[in-house]
Formats: structure tokens, C-alpha cells, sequence
């Protein structure tokens, strides 16, 4: 009359183990689920009825405790459904207790009972490991990412129920049939002139810098900005597992990115909200866009369109890699490790060419005041593009495609990595004095730029930083020279020289 | 009721709702400022050319307390002159639109120097701002006086250059519309301060009077009839400096006008000028020639900023008719991007070039040849 089952439920990237304990006493025929369950919870003893009863399987009629242990923590979603009917099926002897203690059961009923794939199945698999899993066959590939090993796809209710009275065997996860799709990197070379700006692509994606475009509508800056993907070193195997995990956290079930080393690219429009950004919103704590971005490219077009409540929560993934969502009842820390690469236009009419803007001085004020200084102030590198010319769109010479530049980040990265361990970005100033000497005359420079008050102390290390990843670019080991300080200086912009004068 | 000075009544006068400079000018031509006040002030007075509703507005609020007026203008410096006194600006004698009473602060001798306006729009290029700073220095040199509005852009910018030369006293002369305690455009003040330190501030609205749109016109017949010649750096077609412009041709002040690139908005009205037979800016002693003051043999002046070579040399030509972009030079040069990011590093440190977004400009000299 009792049986307990092992389950999980998705909590921000991570997997929570749950127990599904099933009661079936004496008393008024019922149903009831503890253990804090959310709507779609609790839902699911409709979806396990009938289920069973469509499955030609037998419904107690009689008193029916459902408990989801730990009681303490939230359970959401539907990945409980296949544990709870298997709990009941167990709790009425239809199956024996024995052979499911080493099994763990994730997935949705259909009415039908067939077994329905769940958002995080990938996260949920881990964290149950050591057990075989049953999960629906549609989502197994997803399974596949977690633990290659003890992995069952299967597709209705009967198949599992067959499984365990063993009229039939399991079937193994295989990745055949999920369908995936290559995921294509729109190519460099399909970018038409632009040098310069190709020129702070391969810089940001060198040092891992995060980028500012400034420019005109039709400059091409979300051409760019999707390209950068591409130029970005291929992910390693933990970073590649990192992103999955996160990616089938917040999926649909089965809209699944496959397990890729191309680094992710996510480009939310300017109305998505604080917690779609961030990551929490639901009970599961679904993960946001910057954690979606983790070691890729974080997109952010019309920047000053976003609410600086957004903004300024970005502030704090951008220092720390990682993101921190707290709520009442739990708090949860996902990965955020991200490139930020960020557009707008250089004023509200956007005509960019010297004497060409016919906004007021309020207005430019009005429209720069979006950006937060400490916000832009984590750009290392702020570039303004223009649209090319007429003639640099018809002439048919192709620029360097997406192969050839990521060769030279490549290199370049490496360089870093073996000196300091970290990307160039992530210099501490401490670092910065000991990998990134000036030259005297790198260093004249740069004083008279911060005597001329054109730049602040902390646009100084930033400049360092880029000098020290246009270095590494070039293969120069050594300290900085002024040509390197120069470049850096110039791929900082400001946004609009301001009207005081 | 007659223990005030004149000026403070004149200031009361000038201070009441509904003012007009027309108006002023009949309350001073009605009698003396304290026989006029005294006037509105009495339940049964009349006063000439004055519409008696507008009495029964005023007589309300000539409540004013004189002495706390005459506090303020001492404690912040500032003369109240009518035409009546002998210190009245000479070049507004005579004029048609003549304000009846000015608010000075500074010194009233800038009015002895040779006067040119430097004018043109808020909204300027890099190059534009560039040579009015330029053209104010170079005047001020020879100590000429710099006239302008003290607005933001190229009003601004000449009076900077003036005020960077400390070779003469007196050289500056800003003409404003709002009260000269009203500091606008706000960034301004170190300017307003400096102007009023150096030279000579002037309004024709009282203290307290906010800077409103309408003032801004009738500021510009001022600073038009204080200038002799008046030199636009840069203007659109239409816009306050062409108001300025047309009060100054009404006054048979010269007006000489800066060049600019066709097609360019800020060069609109510049050209527009020059089409309609304005005399050409393109160096300080095009200025200096109109004021009389030829000096070109006397003191020799050149370019001080080192002359490109190289790659530099390339740039600076490929920049001389029209900005340019990092891109188009590097079209237009055939050399790599990184090289013209270097040259265009090194000029701007030197002032040769400015950037403003993704363009470059050559910022001009005013050094002819």
C-alpha cells in the first residue's frame, strides 16, 4: 500500500532529487499531493488517471496520498507525472518494488499514456546520477548530454510498465532520432568594408572584451554582432556541458539546442523583462538570457530602449560571471559568463555625419541619459560605425571570412591564456602591472590623455587592457608600445562628442 | 519717496509684468524713472502712451520693496544704466530700437575697442568650433574685442578664445537675454564669470528675467548695433544667427561670413550669405582687413602645429575636402585600417584633426597661407 520513487524537479540549471512516496489507505475515495506541488503539479493527478485508466491499468478508489519529498522545497512542472503513476502502479501491487528502487522516472503523461518529453531534461538526468533513468524518447538525445550510460527512451506507459515486469526489454537512449539541427554561424565575409569595424570584432572576440556599436541605422550593427559567435574560440567540453544544461533548463521540451561547441548567441528584444533577462519568473526559476548567453554572445540592439532597471541588474553578472536569483522561498545561481555586445544610435535622428544632426541639446542630453556612466563604463571597447559606402556594397572583393580571423583569436587567446590563465578582459589591476608594462613612450600617451582629462581612471586600465589584447594579436609578448596604446585609445569613442562648448 | 537713486526706479520699472523694451522706452521718455513710478504708483495717475488697463496690472504689483531691490543690484555688481546717463553704451545712441535701460556688469571700456561679433550656430562641427576659438584668440591678440551671446557652440567657443589671450584687459563683450544673475546656457557659468571678470556683460532685462524664446531676437539687435563687423562661423538656413544677421545689415553693420562645405546643414547659411555677396572669413585678417587693421607685415603668423608627414600627410589630404570615416580613408589611401587609426591617433593629439562619432574632420586655421 506504499511505494516510494525517485524523480527529480528543475530549480534555476540544476536538477533537485525528489522522492515520490504513494499512500493508499482506508477512507472517503481521493486524491491528494503534499509537499508543496505548483499548479502544474498538482494537475497532474488528472493527467495520471487517466493516463492509467486509458493504459488499461487499475485507478485505486480509494484514499490516495501523494507526498513529493523534501516537503520544504517548491515543486514545479510536469516532470513528475510518469514517477507519480508509477508510484501508484507500485503502491498496488501491479508492480513490484523491487526492481524500480534503482530506477529514477522523468517525464509528462499524455492522457493516452504516452510519455511526453520536459523542459530540463538534460539538468534533471544529472541530478540523479547513478541511477538508470526512464525518460520519454523524445527528449532521450537530451538525457544523452547528462549521462550517456543508463539511459532509457521510451514511448508510452505500457512500454515502461512491460520494461519493469520484464515482458520486454528497455530500449537505450540513442541520439538518431531527435532530429538535430546544425547550427550555422552566419560567416564574416558576408560582411560588405567595414575594416574597422571588423577590426573591434576580432579585438572583443581576442580578449574577450565587451563591445560597444555606435552608429546609424543600416551601419550593419547587428550584422556584426551575430557574426561574433563565429570568431569566439570553440567551446571546450565542460563549457559546451555547461551550456547545454542551461539550454534544456529553459527550452520548451523539445526545442532543444543540441550539445554544440559553437558558443551560444542571444539577442532579447528591448521588451523582454527583468526576470527573462535575468533569469527566476516561474517556480522553477527558469534562466534568463544572460545565463542562456553563458560563453557566448549577449546581443543587446537599441540599447537604450531597455529599462535601465535592466541594465543596471546586468551590472552585476558582468563582474562576476555568475548570476544570483533570490526569491522568497529559494535563491538559485546560474551561469552568466557572457560577452555583452550592445547597439544604438548615436542620437534620436541619427544623422551622424558632422553637422548633419538636427537634434536640440536637450534631446542628445535626454537620450545619452539612458546610459547609466557606471553601465558603460563596462565596455572595454566603444566603436562607432557608419554605413558603407555605395561603392564598397556593389565592389565584389570579398573581406577576410569568419576562418581566417578566428585563426588569429585564436592564437591570440592562447597567448593570454597561457601568460595569465584568464581572457585579457578579466585583468585584475594587480595583473595589469605585471602583464601589461607600457612603454615610455606608450606611456607619455596615455598621460597626456589623462592630463587632458579625455580619460578617467578607470577608462585607463580599460585602455591597458585592449593595448594588451591588440599585443597579443600581434604575437608581442613584451610590453606595450605606443601603437598599441593609440589603437586601444581610439576604440573608445565617446558616445557623442558632448555640445558644452 | 524720492530716496532712492533713478537707476533703482528704472529697475522697478523695467522689472514689471507685461514689459516690453517699446514700453520701457515710453516710461522713460514719460518723465524721470521716479516721477513714472511714483505715477503708477498713485491711485489716480496716468501716464502717456500707456493703456490704462495695463496701469490698473501694473499698479498692482509696484509694491515692490526699493530698498531690497537696490540691495540686490549692489550685492550682485550690476549698473542699471538709462539713455539718460552719460555712461549709456555710445554705440547704442542713436540706434532705432535702442534699449531704454541696460544692465551692465564689468567694465564699460571694452566699448573703446574695435568690436567684432563672433556668431553662428549652437549646433556646430568640430572644424566650426575649432575657428571660433581660433578667431576669437587671433582677435584678441591684437586686441580686438569679441562680441557674442554666449550661447553654447560657436558663441561660446569665440569668447573662449578671446578670453585664452591675457595680452590686453577688456576684450570681451557678451550681449545675453536673460537677467545677469540667470546664468544660460547653465555649463556656461565659468564663461558668464570670466566674460563679466575680463570684459563686459550686458542685458537689457532686469535680474531674476529667465531666459524665454522671445527675448533671444531682440537680444540679437543689441549685440548686431554694439558690433562693427559681424563674422558667422557656421549656420543653418534658417536660425537665431540670421536674426542676428539681418539686424545688422538693418544698422549698416558689416557682416562676413565663414565658407563652408556645400550640402552641409551647418554651412547652409554661411554660403547662403556669402552668394548674397557677404565678404569671405577664411583667416583672421580677412577680419582685420574689414576693421582696417591690416597687420598682415607687421606680425608674421603661422600654423604652429607641427605639419604632417607620411602617413599623416596622406590623411590630412584625403580629409581636406570633406570627413571622413576610418573606412573611407582607408578606401580613399588604400593603407590598412590600423595605420589610419594610428595617423588619426596622432593628429589628434597634435590638433589637427577632430573626431566626433565615427567621422574625422581637418580642423581648419586661421592663419591664411
Amino acid at each position: 500500500m506504499f511505494a516510494a520513487i525517485n524523480s527529480a524537479v528543475l530549480l534555476g540549471a540544476q536538477g533537485h532529487c525528489v522522492t515520490v512516496e504513494a499512500h493508499i489507505g482506508m477512507g472517503i475515495p481521493g486524491f491528494t499531493v503534499v509537499g508543496l506541488p505548483d499548479e502544474a503539479c498538482r494537475e497532474s493527478r488528472d493527467r495520471v488517471r487517466a493516463a492509467l485508466l486509458s493504459s488499461d491499468f487499475p485507478w485505486p478508489n480509494r484514499r490516495v496520498t501523494i507526498n513529493l519529498a523534501g516537503a520544504s522545497v517548491r515543486k514545479g512542472g510536469a516532470s513528475l507525472d510518469l514517477a507519480i503513476a508509477i508510484a501508484l502502479l507500485v503502491a498496488q501491487e501491479e508492480v513490484a518494488a523491487s526492481v524500480v528502487g534503482e530506477l529514477a522516472f522523468l517525464a509528462e503523461l499524455g492522457l493516452d499514456g504516452s510519455l511526453r518529453s520536459t523542459p530540463g531534461t538534460a539538468p534533471l538526468v544529472a541530478s540523479v546520477s547513478g541511477k538508470s533513468v526512464v525518460v520519454a524518447a523524445a527528449c532521450a538525445h537530451e538525457a544523452l548530454i547528462a549521462s550517456p550510460v543508463n539511459v532509457f527512451g521510451e514511448n508510452t506507459l505500457r512500454d515502461v510498465v512491460a520494461c519493469l515486469r520484464g515482458q520486454q526489454q528497455w530500449s537505450p537512449a540513442t541520439t538518431a532520432n531527435c532530429g538535430e539541427q546544425v547550427e550555422t554561424v552566419p560567416d564574416l565575409a558576408d560582411v560588405c568594408g567595414q575594416p574597422w569595424a571588423r577590426r573591434a570584432l576580432e579585438v572583443a572576440a581576442a580578449g574577450h572584451h565587451n563591445l560597444f556599436l555606435i552608429g546609424p541605422p543600416g551601419a550593419g550593427k547587428s550584422m556584426l554582432a551575430r557574426r561574433l559567435p563565429g570568431l569566439l574560440p570553440r567551446l571546450g567540453p565542460n563549457e559546451a556541458f555547461e551550456v547545454a544544461m542551461v539550454h534544456s533548463a529553459a527550452s520548451q521540451a523539445g526545442n532543444m539546442r543540441t550539445a554544440s561547441d559553437v558558443p551560444p548567441f542571444r539577442a532579447p528584444h528591448h521588451s523582454a523583462s527583468l526576470a527573462a533577462i535575468i533569469g527566476g519568473g516561474t517556480t522553477a526559476m527558469r534562466p534568463g538570457e544572460v545565463s542562456l548567453a553563458s560563453h557566448g554572445v549577449l546581443f543587446l540592439d537599441e540599447l537604450g530602449e531597455f529599462p535601465p532597471s535592466v541594465l543596471d541588474a546586468l551590472r552585476q553578472p558582468l563582474e562576476d560571471g555568475v548570476v544570483h536569483v533570490a526569491r522568497a522561498r529559494h535563491s538559485v545561481t546560474m551561469p552568466a559568463r557572457f560577452l555583452l555586445v550592445a547597439a544604438t544610435n548615436p542620437c534620436p535622428c541619427a544623422n551622424s555625419a558632422p553637422g548633419a544632426c538636427i537634434c536640440s541639446h536637450a534631446d542628445i542630453r535626454r537620450y545619452q541619459r539612458r546610459f547609466s556612466g557606471p553601465f558603460l563604463d563596462r565596455f572595454d571597447l566603444r566603436v562607432a560605425v557608419e554605413a558603407p559606402s555605395p561603392s564598397t556594397l556593389v565592389d565584389t572583393v570579398r573581406g577576410e571570412s569568419t576562418i581566417q580571423v578566428a585563426a588569429r583569436v585564436e592564437r591570440a587567446r592562447s597567448i593570454a591564456i597561457s601568460r595569465q590563465g584568464h581572457a585579457n578582459a578579466q585583468l585584475s589591476v594587480d595583473e595589469l602591472d605585471v602583464h601589461a608594462h607600457l612603454s615610455s613612450s606608450a606611456r607619455l600617451v596615455l598621460m597626456g590623455e589623462l592630463e587632458a582629462s579625455r580619460l578617467t581612471g578607470r577608462g585607463y586600465h580599460r585602455v591597458r587592457r585592449v593595448a594588451r589584447t591588440l599585443a597579443d594579436l600581434d604575437a608581442h609578448d613584451d610590453e606595450l608600445t605606443e601603437d598599441h596604446v593609440r589603437e586601444a585609445l581610439l576604440m573608445r569613442v565617446a558616445l557623442r562628442n558632448p555640445l558644452h562648448a | 519717496m524720492s530716496d532712492h537713486p533713478d537707476w533703482v526706479y528704472a529697475a522697478a520699472l523695467c522689472a514689471l509684468p507685461l514689459q516690453t523694451p517699446a514700453r520701457v522706452r515710453t516710461l522713460m521718455r514719460a518723465g524721470t524713472p521716479a516721477q513714472v513710478f511714483a505715477a503708477i504708483r498713485c491711485r489716480k495717475g496716468n501716464v502717456d502712451g500707456i493703456d490704462s488697463e495695463l496701469l490698473l496690472v501694473w499698479r498692482r504689483h509696484a509694491d515692490t520693496d526699493l530698498g531690497d531691490l537696490q540691495d540686490r543690484y549692489t550685492h550682485a555688481g550690476v549698473r542699471v544704466i538709462t539713455e539718460r546717463d552719460v555712461d549709456y553704451p555710445w554705440p547704442l545712441r542713436g540706434d532705432p530700437a535702442a534699449p531704454a535701460v541696460v544692465f551692465v556688469k564689468g567694465s564699460l571700456e571694452v566699448l573703446d575697442r574695435r568690436r567684432v561679433a563672433i556668431i553662428g550656430t549652437r549646433r556646430a562641427s568640430n572644424g566650426g568650433r575649432h575657428f571660433a576659438r581660433e578667431l576669437g584668440a587671433a582677435l584678441a591678440e591684437r586686441d580686438v574685442c569679441v562680441v557674442s551671446g554666449l550661447a553654447r557652440g560657436i558663441d561660446g567657443e569665440g569668447h573662449r578664445g578671446a578670453l585664452s589671450v591675457h595680452r590686453f584687459p577688456h576684450h570681451a563683450l557678451g550681449v545675453v537675454a536673460s537677467g545677469l544673475d540667470v546664468v544660460y546656457p547653465p555649463e556656461h557659468a565659468d564663461l558668464w564669470h570670466a566674460v563679466a571678470a575680463r570684459g563686459l556683460l550686458l542685458s537689457e532685462t532686469p535680474l531674476g528675467s529667465r531666459p524665454e524664446a522671445h527675448r533671444f531676437p531682440m537680444r540679437n539687435r543689441i549685440l548686431a548695433a554694439l558690433s562693427e563687423v559681424v563674422v558667422v562661423v557656421e549656420s543653418a538656413a534658417t536660425g537665431g544667427s540670421m536674426s542676428t544677421v539681418r539686424e545688422a545689415e538693418r544698422r549698416g553693420v558689416d557682416v562676413m561670413a565663414v565658407p563652408g562645405r556645400p550640402g552641409v546643414r551647418t554651412s547652409e547659411g554661411t554660403n547662403a550669405l556669402l552668394r548674397d555677396g557677404c565678404a569671405p572669413v577664411t583667416s583672421v585678417d580677412d577680419v582685420l582687413v574689414a576693421l582696417g587693421l591690416d597687420t598682415r607685415k607687421s606680425r608674421p603668423q603661422c600654423d604652429v602645429r607641427p605639419a604632417p608627414v607620411g602617413v599623416e600627410q596622406c590623411v590630412v589630404a584625403a580629409l581636406t575636402n570633406q570627413p571622413g570615416t576610418i573606412d573611407s580613408l582607408s578606401l580613399a589611401t588604400a593603407l590598412s585600417v590600423v595605420d589610419i587609426a594610428l595617423a588619426l591617433g596622432r593628429l589628434e593629439t597634435v590638433g589637427w584633426v577632430a573626431q566626433s562619432g565615427a567621422w574625422w574632420e581637418l580642423l581648419p586655421s586661421v592663419h591664411s597661407g
